[in-house]
């Protein structure tokens, strides 16, 4: 077996366990998708165009609830915002790589293909390549299935069980692998504190005001750092 | 047809901001100080990721005793394991229990 079919196997094998916080929201979508009177179809054909969980369920509850194409697609987009930092974040790795995969991989950039590409430190611009793209195509393709079961399923589980608390305990988990030090865990905190702080801020941007200024204390604290 | 053309423009958008920097920063060089600071933007967005999945429609933030104990045990064995199944599992285990003690 050659190295190239080692990485792709290791980008399926660390994908799956990570997929799982991804049930709950396909789950979800299926809910929305059924509440809000768009065809079954039409709304799972967001899975490939759009191919974001949070961003799908925002654009089809609000849609359901009958806000104009206009107002939607905004609150869609900002809750998908944060895919600005991960573009920015992930530029330097995509440097030294061919044009197409520049083009191709973003496709697939979301939130956990970014958070496993991000501790991934491969020199080899070719097995960086590889395993990004055997991630974001595993994901892709557990969505586009879990996403068609979810409208049949979504409406079978019981409210009392809470499945959707999958989802921030796996980004803890995330979380926790990406703090390798004192720094990092403060910026987390003080981010997710400022989140709670603006949660009532209209179209969820609560979230993007807490990760900048989290980010913005990343840069003080970065300066500081320097200046020892 | 409004509901096509909103799922259109969500993915235009979407695929945008995925790739406007990486498209457009690929022969730049990034000073020292940008490479450290985006060591930064993970923790931050998870951070505030995990406080927005548990925040309601309506902004209010359920975050009581059993979503802390679930979370608070997610990142021990996260931080002791390095395993997300077993974390997974040990995390929703310890937040069922703390919702039957106080349901």
């Amino acid at each position: 077996m050659g190295d190239a079919t080692l990485q792709i196997r290791r980008g399926i094998a660390e994908s799956i366990p990570l997929f799982i916080p991804a049930i709950p929201f396909a789950l979800v979508f299926g809910v929305v998708v059924g509440e809000s009177g768009v065809a079954p179809w039409l709304g799972w054909s967001s899975s490939p165009i759009v191919f974001g969980g949070a961003a799908q369920i925002t654009l089809l509850s609000l849609l359901g609830e009958g806000a104009s194409v206009a107002a939607a697609v905004t609150a869609a987009l900002i809750v998908g915002a944060r895919h600005l930092l991960y573009s920015v974040t992930l530029a330097p790795r995509f440097q030294n790589q061919p044009r197409w995969f520049r083009w191709l991989g973003p496709y697939v950039l979301i939130d956990q293909v970014f958070a496993l590409a991000m501790v991934r430190h491969d020199e080899d611009p070719a097995a960086f390549r590889r395993y990004f793209l055997s991630v974001g195509f595993t994901f892709w393709t557990l969505w586009m299935l879990c996403t068609a079961a979810g409208l049949f399923i979504g409406p079978l589980v019981p409210d009392k069980w809470q499945i959707a608390f999958a989802a921030p305990v796996l980004f803890t988990a995330l979380l926790v692998t990406a703090v390798d030090r004192w720094q990092k865990l403060l910026v987390a905190v003080v981010a997710g504190g400022l989140t709670v702080v603006f949660a009532d801020l209209p179209n969820r941007s609560g979230l993007l005001v807490g990760a900048l200024l989290g980010i913005g204390l990343g840069l003080l604290l970065e300066l500081v750092r320097r200046r020892k | 047809m409004t509901v096509a053309l909103a799922i259109v423009l969500t993915g235009i958008g979407t695929y945008l901001s995925r790739a406007i920097f990486i498209v457009a920063l690929a022969e730049r060089r990034f000073p020292p100080l940008a490479l450290r600071v985006l060591e930064y933007v993970a923790p931050a967005v998870m951070g505030a990721l995990i406080v927005s999945m548990l925040t309601t429609p309506s902004g209010d933030v359920q975050i009581a005793a059993p979503e802390l104990v679930g979370l608070g045990v997610a990142a021990l064995v996260a931080w002791r394991s390095r395993n997300h199944i077993l974390t997974l599992v040990a995390a929703m285990f310890s937040f069922w229990s703390m919702l039957a003690l106080f349901a």
